[in-house]
């Protein structure tokens, strides 16, 4: 009994001594320190704690931990070592789509896993991805200009 | 096998089953509806990575769907029916279809539950399996209420059996309060086959009305072998029948409101079909 759980965080190889019971969001948060990933409203309703697990877009507060043994976590802190980022980053900046935030790191991943699956997404595809991610302050017009604008300069990277 | 504080991760069926009759577990699929709860005393014997649960294949008469597949998953695959695939669509945002199941949505026993819905009007049947044996049983004898399931304490939901054929035309419409992330407060689906101008099929599911979804196959069965010109004079009647027989409880919205919705969801069926 009280194995460890082991998984990928951001590339490296990573341990927890936590229950498997508990969120994933508070282990990112509270042990390694990862704050990029916010709670909004542990149920799944707001999308701010969203990080990649295994490769697909998932909201970190309806995670236990027990589920993530060998699994591979990726995080805003990890996703923004990438090209990709970089060109949603520079769209972002480019269509003001931010302003306070908070929702931005569950954003972003949102519309890599968009990005991921459809390069060339039309503005109904856009809303869809990130239609689990609320955005109370740009009312998300912004965010979808520049994840078009991403797709378009950022050719080749998705 | 790995046993945790607090949990057993299996990477087999077997197994899964062993820990089920000897330990008091909480079968974890996706953890989408476990994990709003988040109890602390919660030991979960976690089935994400059991391929056995994971897989989606047809056989002669049924697709057979893993439970612990995820809806992304059942979305993706060829072999899902349309029906399946537009409630899907519908059912809450992209990051909680990657990690709910199907498995997940049918034992959490809500009334409200998207894909049970297609499941019921589907004639789907549900495999279920203990260390011991298994049973097949169609999904409404599977709900005694709201949240409440016959499931036994030693068996898992292994896979859902649905119909892979007369599932092409059909009615849906889930009315929620916005686009994305809705819960839904009242959702409908219908089947409706006719073979020579005789109805073959004819099949509707109401959710989110009462403490499980409904399903009324004697007034069903009113329209089955009839000739449209038959079904046209059978209208006013068996809509008459369904206003008696169902009986919305107050949930989020007023029973008024779901009955109005399901009778309207209801007309418009019967209307499309040229009833």
């Amino acid at each position: 009994m009280n194995d460890l759980i082991h998984f990928t965080l951001n590339g490296e190889k990573v341990t927890s001594d936590r229950s498997a019971n508990e969120r994933l969001l508070d282990v990112l948060r509270e042990d390694f320190k990862l704050t990029g990933v916010k709670c909004g409203c542990k149920e799944g309703e707001c999308g701010a704690c969203s990080v990649l697990l295994d490769g697909v877009l998932a909201n970190s507060c309806m995670v236990a931990m027990g589920s993530i043994e060998g699994s591979e976590v990726v995080t805003i802190e990890g996703y923004s070592e990438t090209k990709r980022f970089q060109a949603l980053s520079d769209a972002y900046a480019q269509t003001s789509a931010v302003q306070c935030g908070f929702c931005i790191p569950g954003m972003v991943l949102a519309c890599e896993a968009l990005l991921a699956k459809n390069p060339n997404p039309t503005d109904a595809e856009i809303r869809k991805g990130i239609s689990g991610n609320l955005c109370r302050c740009t009312g998300y017009n912004a965010i979808v200009e520049a994840v078009k604008i991403a797709a378009r300069e950022g050719k080749g990277l998705w | 096998m790995v046993a945790f504080s607090n949990g057993y991760l299996v990477d087999n069926l077997t197994e899964a089953l062993k820990i089920r009759s000897e330990f008091e577990v909480t079968p974890y699929a996706g953890g989408t509806d476990l994990m709003v709860e988040a109890k602390d005393d919660a030991v979960y014997l976690f089935l994400n990575k059991i391929p056995e649960l994971r897989r989606i294949y047809s056989d002669d008469e049924y697709i057979r769907i893993g439970a612990a597949c995820t809806y992304t998953e059942i979305f993706e695959n060829t072999l899902t029916p349309q029906i399946l695939k537009d409630s899907i669509d519908y059912l809450a945002a992209p990051a909680i279809r990657n990690m709910g199941t199907a498995g997940g949505n049918i034992c959490n026993a809500s009334p409200k539950a998207d894909t049970a819905l297609i499941f019921y009007v589907a004639d789907a049947k549900l495999r279920i399996c203990s260390a011991s044996g298994e049973r097949i049983l169609p999904i409404e004898d599977f709900y005694v209420g709201r949240g409440k399931t016959v499931l036994q304490r030693d068996e898992l939901l292994v896979e859902i059996l649905v119909p892979k054929f007369g599932l092409e035309h059909y009615y849906y419409k889930k009315v929620g309060a916005r686009q994305a992330l809705a819960i839904s407060r009242v959702a409908f689906a219908g089947l409706f086959s006719t073979e020579n101008g005789i109805i073959t099929r004819f099949a509707m599911a109401f959710g989110s009305v009462a403490d499980t979804i409904l399903r009324f196959r004697d007034l069903e069965a009113l329209f089955v072998g009839k000739t449209m010109t038959e079904a046209k004079s059978l209208r006013d009647d068996l809509i008459a029948k369904y206003d008696q027989a169902i009986v919305p409880i107050r949930g989020r919205v007023s029973a008024d409101y779901r009955k109005s919705v399901c009778m309207n969801l209801l007309e418009d069926f019967l209307n499309q079909n040229g009833i």
